[in-house]
């Protein structure tokens, strides 16, 4: 049957709508996380100071090395890296890197913890401060390869994160602020 | 046909929905017109601070020196009482003039005083008295007490109100200090926690958070405030009540100056007793130029701004850049290429002319810059710097910047600043003041006509610039926050209305570039992709920074339309700016 031509102004409402009913957003059933934890950066922004905060008050076993290269995973004995996903280029200049050097130690570090059998839990607290063309970069080089994703929900207003986390079917948690975020990071450990 | 057309915009709105970047909040609402007085500044609730003085009969400067301070309350991260700045003021009928109350670099500095690594490369951090404390994380010449010029701002805008108030001007009656001051002392105890605060607070987590006075201001339970929350900040408003009462001396003599020596030396800083009382603001005869027989009257050394703003201007004059169009490849071509010759002799030649001899005539000589644009070509770019450059300073969209102007033609453009957000980081316990760091703005070791000199101000880029039109009538006021990119942002904004017919909104909104000598070519998202393209074609390495970036400069300005004689207020959408009219 052929739509009258007034249905189709709905056409877009409908698809719009359809797409985001099927982006799921998903919670961590149980804990996927061993320790020890090591604390890193992808991006270099303060959001890595505020999760120690967070672990630091979860008692958590961890060390931080928000640079640490692929070469240095091992070496630190972690069974789980915990990423502040964030970019700022105070943090990057500070740190003497390029965006586009970070984005190469964000890829070669991933693909590292993934062959050595790491847990990778993306935490993102910056809100929508953390987000935009430098933030965004790092996002999208590090989600995917994330087994959990934890998310102030400021910073996922535009549903970015729900998106990229229902296509790889990665657990993702939204929290309010960022002094909830303590505790979905806390009971993803073991 | 349609039915698919209407899947495809379906689609990409999806697309750009999941992918696309922020806009700024109340982007329509920004600016304001009005038949009386027109204000803009970083923050709506300032720019009501402004307002309500001219409605109640202050001046231009009595509004300016009201938001001044209200402004170090409602935007701590980017200014305040341990700031400093410039002013400029043009009253009817009379001449115009700078005021210039930038921090001083205390007695005991010394050109090598900011210490390195053996190699050369990493400066080391100030270190504490206390050795039992925590050791300071970041370079001394941005964090900690060593990082802190002698501040100025309690000095300039005091200056500012005492001698062209409207009382001093014997215009008014009613525009005292303690008038002018209330407002910051009231909105001292409800500091809203804007998106931009938020963010501010944020990014700079690491700093507030190794200094316990910071912290405990600016954190709440050691993590950052959420949007929506409100400070209270009871020190820093008994800190202006002090300075209400009893003026500048309660800032820079008695225990408000104990207590911020105290503290800086505390935190591995050289300020002393002599350095506060010392403190001296400099009256100026302001830079001027033209720009297509508009006037433009703007910041001296120790500001580069005004004369690098007048000598870009002058370089572009050689250019018929209304037929080239705004943010074509043609006119940024331009642009781009008039910049790095600019920057190229802002590092070799600014600094603070009480030290160094500074060719300012020459600098903004019509002459001098239609050499210089004969180096320019439209298809191809310029070889590598035509001098050696500053380091590339990474900067944020720091400092704070507005404008007022009224009916009768009286303008005010004020940039004041703590440097970067939160400057040193250190707070005085006590008193709420945030300390700058303006000492990272000089070349930090010895051989530069920057280089740090005992009372010396460092070289600034903050230019609150004024323009009058070709019949010699008060027309904009304007300035920008952004370091380096203040001197671009203005000039571009001036183009863009002189040249391009645009509004003052318009012209603060649009998108805008920056390059130096030695910097990548920074292209706000917006430009144009036929742009882009074309400046690419030529060879250019574009770097794309987003839609709306504070890395552009961020600005307020107004102007007076003659013939509707309507004042216009025009704000950054980049930051909170607002407009305010009546």
């Amino acid at each position: 049957m052929r739509l009258p031509s007034r249905s189709l102004t709905f056409l877009p409402a409908l698809l719009l709508l359809s797409a985001s009913l099927s982006a799921q957003t998903y919670t961590l059933k149980a804990p996927i996380a061993s320790k020890p934890a090591l604390l890193i950066s992808i991006g270099q922004s303060a959001d890595v100071e505020m999760v120690k905060v967070l672990l630091d008050r979860s008692k958590l076993d961890y060390k931080a090395d928000p640079q640490v290269k692929a070469g240095g995973l091992a070496a630190s004995g972690a069974k789980t890296l915990i990423i502040a996903i964030g970019g700022s280029s105070k943090g990057l200049g500070a740190a003497g890197i390029s965006a586009d050097a970070e984005l190469d130690r964000a890829k070669v570090l991933l693909a590292e913890a993934k062959k050595l059998g790491l847990k990778i839990i993306g935490i993102h607290v910056g809100g929508e401060a953390r987000r935009g063309e430098l933030s965004d970069k790092f996002i999208l080089a590090t989600v995917a390869s994330c087994d959990y994703v934890i998310v102030v929900a400021e910073g996922n207003a535009d549903g970015l994160f729900t998106k990229l986390c229902a296509a790889a079917k990665i657990p993702l948690d939204s929290v309010e602020k960022i002094t909830k975020a303590g505790d979905p990071l806390f009971k993803a450990f073991k | 046909m349609n039915r698919i057309i209407v899947i495809g915009i379906a689609l990409s709105g999806a697309v750009s929905v999941a992918f696309g970047q922020a806009v700024p909040a109340n982007l329509h609402t920004r600016g304001a017109q009005g038949a009386n007085g027109v204000v803009a500044t970083a923050k709506p609730d300032s720019a009501q601070v402004g307002i309500d003085i001219l409605k109640k009969g202050g001046n231009a400067v009595d509004a300016a020196v009201a938001i001044g301070f209200a402004q170090g309350v409602l935007e701590p991260n980017a200014n305040g009482l341990g700031g400093g700045g410039f002013i400029t003021i043009k009253l009817v009928g009379k001449d115009p003039i700078v005021i210039d109350f930038r921090e001083m670099a205390p007695i005991a500095s010394k050109p090598d005083m900011f210490k390195y690594s053996e190699d050369g490369k990493t400066q080391l951090p100030a270190k504490r008295t206390d050795s039992t404390a925590s050791a300071i994380v970041g370079p001394g010449s941005q964090v900690g007490g060593l990082a802190s010029g002698v501040p100025g701002d309690v000095a300039g805008l005091l200056y500012a109100l005492e001698n062209y108030g409207s009382v001093a001007q014997k215009t008014g009656k009613t525009m005292t200090r303690q008038a002018v001051m209330q407002p910051a002392v009231d909105w001292a105890m409800k500091v809203p926690v804007t998106s931009n605060l938020a963010g501010a607070i944020k990014d700079n987590f690491d700093k507030i958070k190794q200094f316990p006075a910071a912290a405990s201001l600016y954190l709440k339970d050691g993590l950052p405030y959420d949007i929506g929350d409100t400070i209270q900040n009871p020190d820093l408003q008994a800190t202006l009540k002090a300075i209400q009462a009893d003026g500048a001396k309660a800032f820079y003599e008695g225990p408000i100056a104990a207590a911020v020596v105290s503290e800086v030396l505390a935190q591995g800083g050289i300020l002393s007793l002599a350095d506060m009382r010392g403190y001296k603001v400099e009256a100026r005869k302001p830079v001027t130029g033209t720009y297509r027989n508009y006037t433009i009257i703007s910041t001296p050394p120790a500001s580069s701004g005004g004369t690098h703003i007048i000598q870009l201007l002058n370089i572009l004059e050689n250019f018929d850049m209304k037929s080239y169009g705004q943010n074509t490849a043609k006119s940024l071509q331009l642009w781009g290429e008039a910049m790095r010759l600019v920057y190229a002799d802002r590092a070799q030649f600014m600094a603070d002319t009480a030290f160094v001899k500074v060719p300012l005539t020459g600098l903004t000589s019509k002459a001098y810059a239609k050499d210089l644009a004969a180096l320019i070509a439209l298809d191809k770019v310029m070889p590598t710097p035509v001098a050696p450059g500053d380091p590339s300073k990474y900067e944020s969209g720091s400092t704070t910047s507005f404008s007022v102007m009224d009916k009768d033609g009286n303008m005010v453009a004020c940039t004041k600043s703590i440097n970067y957000f939160f400057g040193s980081g250190v707070v005085i316990p006590g008193t709420g003041i945030v300390m700058n760091n303006h000492m990272d703005d000089f070349v930090l070791k010895p051989g530069s006509v920057n280089s740090v000199e005992p009372k010396k101000r460092p070289l600034s880029s903050m230019s609150p610039t004024l323009v009058l039109d070709p019949q010699g009538r008060s027309f904009m006021t304007l300035g920008a926050a952004g370091a380096t990119r203040i001197i671009t942002a203005v000039a571009q904004i001036i183009s863009d209305v002189v040249d391009h017919g645009m509004s003052i909104q318009a012209a603060i909104s649009a998108p805008r570039i920056y390059r130096t000598n030695t910097s990548d070519y920074n292209v706000e998202g917006r430009i144009p992709v036929s742009t882009t393209n074309g400046l690419t074609a030529l060879g250019h390495k574009l770097l794309f920074q987003d839609d709306y970036s504070p890395s552009q400069g961020v600005s307020q300005g107004c102007l007076y339309d003659y013939a509707t004689k309507t004042l216009y207020a025009g704000a950054d959408p980049r930051r909170d700016g607002q407009g305010v009219a009546y």
